[in-house]
């Protein structure tokens, strides 16, 4: 945890390296000394540096390109997103620390890429405000949950049988900040306190982001399938809300 | 709402399944799931919904992504 911490703690973008802390546990030290040895070697002109980050980091490419389809919404903007975040991080990769969290520090630098650069050209008129957005605002989809036992297996039957691609347009109707907390979750399996890192937001927020997007998901999808004559009942999707 | 410990647990399932609640917490959600149909079936959708979007989330980057980012790897440290 506290080595995660150091990882996404320090600065993705093209800083003062930090000095590393004496306290580092000798698996640390080691992995530092790979990094100190492949600078070294890079700095007489040698492809070791590079080629640890390719070694490293280029493996997390189909993850990263993944969640930034879910971000951007589309392969062209992905694709550039993707790119970005490796030139990013391989000017930055003396700055990481061997041995912490690198799929999570790759999702940082690729989260306020994303922030930075794609976000302004598709601003959703909601973002920034939707953390805000009282239940009742966020539709019928919210009251997902009051359905009954026997409508509930009939609900996780239906979710079950759905095809992939309803499911992604789902999720790219759930407001991006829910839809990326949902994926860093429910996708990557990072824990809460990862995501806060990642989002740079509370965890308390994280939970209701996470919370908000699953419930609006569930929402869509259980309307998606009555809509196809899947068989799910009134009380899961739309109506109800009985307070 | 019946007081068999739904309350709790609904406020936790969440987390449960996102492996956030600390052993003992747990371990109670486990305790209450197999007794109550009711939360064990809002647990179950939960772990359909988190599957779903597991496997509607795989992606491959394209290939072409692979080289132009390795050349560009390339250019930036021979530019160093």
């Amino acid at each position: 945890m506290a080595e995660l911490e150091s990882a996404v703690m320090s600065t993705p973008e093209g800083h003062e390296p930090t000095p590393a802390t004496s306290a580092t546990a000798p698996a640390v030290d080691e992995a530092e000394a790979a990094v100190v040895e492949a600078v070294e070697a890079s700095d007489e002109g040698e492809p070791d540096l590079r080629a640890l980050f390719e070694e490293q980091a280029l493996p997390f490419m189909d993850q990263l390109y993944a969640a930034a389809m879910r971000m951007t919404r589309n392969p062209a903007d992905a694709s550039d997103l993707v790119q970005e975040t490796f030139v990013k991080a391989f000017a930055a990769f003396r700055q990481f620390q061997q041995g912490t969290n690198l799929k999570a520090w790759l999702y940082r630098i690729q989260t306020n890429t994303f922030i930075n650069t794609y976000r302004k050209k598709q601003r959703d008129p909601y973002q920034g405000t939707i953390d805000e957005l009282e239940d009742w605002q966020m539709g019928g989809a919210e009251s997902a949950t009051r359905a009954s036992g026997s409508t509930r297996s009939a609900e996780a039957e239906a979710i079950d049988h759905l095809p992939d691609s309803a499911v992604k347009d789902a999720l790219q109707k759930v407001p991006e900040d829910f839809r990326m907390a949902v994926y860093f979750a429910d996708v990557e399996g990072f824990s809460y306190q990862e995501i806060a890192d990642i989002m740079k937001t509370p965890v308390g927020t994280v939970m209701s982001r996470l919370h908000r997007g699953r419930r609006l998901l569930r929402g869509l999808l259980a309307d998606y399938a009555r809509d196809r004559g899947i068989a799910v009942p009134a009380g899961t999707t739309t109506k109800g809300s009985d307070k | 709402m019946t007081d068999c410990g739904c309350d709790k647990a609904k406020a936790e399932l969440e987390e449960f399944l996102h492996d956030e609640l600390c052993r003992e917490d747990a371990a109670d959600i486990r305790e209450h799931m197999r007794t109550c149909a009711d939360c064990s079936g809002e647990h179950h959708v939960g772990v359909v919904l988190t599957e779903a979007v597991q496997r509607a989330c795989k992606e491959t980057a394209p290939e072409d992504l692979r080289s132009t980012v390795l050349a560009r790897l390339r250019d930036l440290q021979a530019s160093h």
